[in-house]
């Protein structure tokens, strides 16, 4: 009897001191009126951690509660969020392209509206257009651009040059292909590492060089339009000729890239920062080339990955917020900062500084940021709707079709028969 | 003949301690694989041939680890979590089990395959109105809110009434007949013979609490409560990792796992001999 009731007072004691630990709760809400709470994930927190020291200078005492967060997990975050009315969600939040126009169209109250805070007005020129059309709907901006992912291939100089291949030669991806054979041949080492059943970004970016996505203008499927077939023959032939090593996974792809398994990458700009982070020893053994066009003389810009700031309706603090992110996202300084941690940025006001036309080491000697500042401006807009997830989902089904052999026309037929019931249009 | 025998046996032992071997390396590598990663450079971790041997850059690691998510506070927030939830939640379902299992009550089989069918509603399902309520009573990123919710957890209530259905109910009642009161029959008679289901079911509720993701990412909303898995979830950027880090995270979040489960280990065995009608 002695023992139970030691061990039940023990038990009562222990709830009471976990239920007497939230001096730490309301996080979000309390604070003095000077701080803002932010979510980020690794390389962007110190970037906004020197904004926020910059505008301290001239706001005295404003400071950032950051939450570091890990992507994809943060979605979970802010989706769960987001269903709550926006309790729990910070003032300030980072998202990135491919997410942002399914919370706006899911939750529209949830974000505050920049145009009306004149943001629009006031910066909209100093942004790419594919960016700002991208932070809209209904004409009314939503959200603060903040870094993009201009495409171009990056491959391996020392191969290239060892089978004899001129990177500069390639300007389609029938020239592309012809490159890999080469590879294939003299040295038995892969052209692309696509993760054929899991990510279909090369598609993708083949479908944003050429005008078109996964949907039109109109937001209607648009996976077997003329440019979408080819693109996925490309796909196709790379898998088909064995230049693809189908790397599964983020690790597998970057290992890949590290260890030589794979000679090129088509990608965003922000991989520049992975190899140089992932593969430091590899120093002036990569390059980067533009896209190769669908035909000649074809657009060679695109863009994969990217992300934005917004701003959380629920916040008490909206106008502090407002300025603040006006301020990050207009500095030269602070989006130069963003550069050097491997960010690209998309305030084009900044590509004229000394640092675009300087040679990187890295890659070469080459001076690659000026080469993606340049292909940046024509980046053709891509209407992600807010079902682009399930849209990916069917798209990267089709190219596992497509790779297994299935004709790629009728492999998107089936993937846009599957899409349009999925979406019950 | 004799001979031939023997080397047949022989042999036959090689073979079997070769496979035993291959199975020893298959499930050991992966710990030295985290240790090797979280001794070297991110980088090593992507060279060809592959490094498999333990660099010395385990401090450094560990330093920029710290700096990222403050580990120890990590550490201390994981245990204390887990902790009182096992003790808590291991309370919760060894009276009820030893009610289910042992009394008689109207609508008791009723009110048990209600507990048996929650089992089946998915966890998202709750996700959000869990969020919800917590929210509203303020209770968003307090260690009471990552502890509360899964107290009564219904596969840990159905493993103890299977363990307490299997004592004999002869003792309890000799022991009413001497004149013991519920609680101490329950206290002193059952519960003793019971160390090997409690440890059982403690290394399970302590597993799943350690191991609990999804909740704590939502209810968290500030740094300095991460748990284990939210912490080590954030080291995960879009275009770069960190697996030094991320190495030596794990390595740090698997030895408690660990040494709870050898602790335990010693009651499977003294447990086994407690039971028994003589």
């Amino acid at each position: 009897m002695k023992r139970a009731s030691i061990i039940f007072a023990l038990l009562l004691f222990a709830l009471a001191a976990c239920s007497g630990n939230d001096g730490s709760s309301e996080q979000n809400e309390s604070g003095d009126n000077n701080t803002l709470s932010v979510w980020a994930w690794n390389i962007n927190v110190p970037v906004i951690e020197k904004a926020a020291e910059m505008f301290a200078e001239d706001h005295p005492g404003f400071e950032l509660n950051i939450v570091e967060t890990g992507t994809p997990d943060v979605y979970q975050k802010i989706t769960t969020g987001l269903q709550a009315n926006g309790e729990g969600l910070p003032d300030v939040m980072l998202v990135e392209d491919d997410r942002l126009q399914g919370y706006l169209n899911s939750f529209p109250e949830a974000f505050v509206n920049l145009s009306e805070k004149g943001f629009a007005d006031d910066h909209m020129d100093k942004f790419p257009e594919y960016k700002t059309e991208l932070l809209s709907k209904d004409g009314d901006m939503y959200g603060f651009p903040f870094d993009s992912g201009p495409a171009g291939v990056f491959y391996r100089v020392d191969l290239f040059e060892e089978a004899g291949i001129d990177a500069n030669a390639i300007e389609t991806w029938d020239d592309f292909i012809e490159a890999g054979k080469v590879l294939r041949d003299e040295l038995d080492v892969a052209l692309t590492g696509i993760d054929i059943n899991n990510d279909d970004g090369v598609y993708r970016l083949m479908l944003n060089q050429q005008g078109t996505f996964y949907f039109d203008e109109e937001g209607n499927v648009d996976l077997t339009s003329e440019e979408s077939v080819k693109a996925m023959n490309v796909i196709q032939q790379l898998s088909e000729e064995g230049l693809n090593e189908n790397l599964v996974g983020w690790d597998a792809w970057i290992g890949g890239l590290a260890n030589g398994t794979v000679a090129t990458a088509p990608s965003g700009a922000w991989l520049s920062g992975s190899l140089t982070g992932q593969a430091p020893d590899m120093e002036g053994q990569w390059g980067v080339f533009p896209l190769p066009a669908m035909e000649e003389g074809g657009n060679r810009a695109a863009n994969l990955g990217g992300s934005n700031y917004m701003i959380s309706s629920n916040s008490e603090k909206v106008d502090l917020a407002y300025e603040f992110m006006e301020f990050f996202s207009t500095s030269d300084e602070v989006q130069l900062y963003a550069m050097e941690n491997g960010l690209f940025p998309s305030l084009n006001t900044i590509y004229t500084e000394d640092v675009f036309s300087e040679e990187v080491a890295y890659f070469n000697d080459q001076p690659i940021w000026t080469m993606f500042a340049d292909l940046i401006e024509d980046v053709p807009y891509a209407n992600y709707t807010g079902d682009y997830s399930l849209a990916r989902d069917e798209a990267t089904k089709a190219q596992s079709r497509a790779a297994d052999g299935n004709d790629p026309a009728e492999a998107l037929e089936e993937a846009a028969k599957q899409l349009e019931n999925r979406l019950n249009k | 003949m004799m001979n031939t025998n023997k080397s047949k046996r022989g042999l036959g032992k090689v073979g079997m301690y070769a496979l035993l071997l291959l199975f020893l390396v298959i499930s050991i590598f992966p710990f030295y694989w985290m240790l090797v990663g979280s001794t070297n450079t991110s980088d090593k971790m992507f060279t060809s041939p592959p490094t498999l041997l333990p660099g010395s850059e385990f401090m450094t690691n560990l330093n920029n680890l710290d700096a990222t998510v403050g580990i120890w506070r990590v550490l201390f927030n994981s245990l204390l979590v887990s902790g009182v939830y096992v003790v808590i939640a291991l309370a919760v379902s060894a009276t009820s089990a030893y009610a289910f299992a042992k009394y008689d009550f109207k609508g008791k089989n009723v009110i048990f395959t209600i507990f048996i069918l929650s089992m089946m509603i998915p966890y998202q399902a709750t996700l959000i109105p869990l969020f919800q309520m917590m929210s509203s009573y303020n209770l968003l990123n307090t260690y009471f809110a990552l502890i509360a919710p899964q107290l009564c957890y219904p596969f840990a209530i159905f493993l103890m009434r299977q363990n307490f259905a299997a004592f004999p109910t002869e003792l309890m009642e000799s022991a009413r007949l001497d004149g013991a009161s519920e609680l101490k029959i329950f206290m002193k008679i059952v519960l003793p013979s019971m160390k090997p289901a409690l440890a059982a079911t403690s290394i399970f509720l302590f597993m799943f609490q350690w191991n609990n993701f999804m909740w704590p990412l939502v209810a968290i909303t500030s740094q300095d409560m991460y748990t284990f898995p939210v912490a080590l979830s954030t080291l995960n950027g879009v275009s770069f990792t960190d697996y030094g880090q991320v190495m030596v995270g794990i390595t740090i979040a698997t030895i408690p796992i660990m040494i709870f489960f050898l602790v335990l280990q010693r009651h499977f065995i003294s447990g086994m001999l407690g039971s028994a009608i003589k």
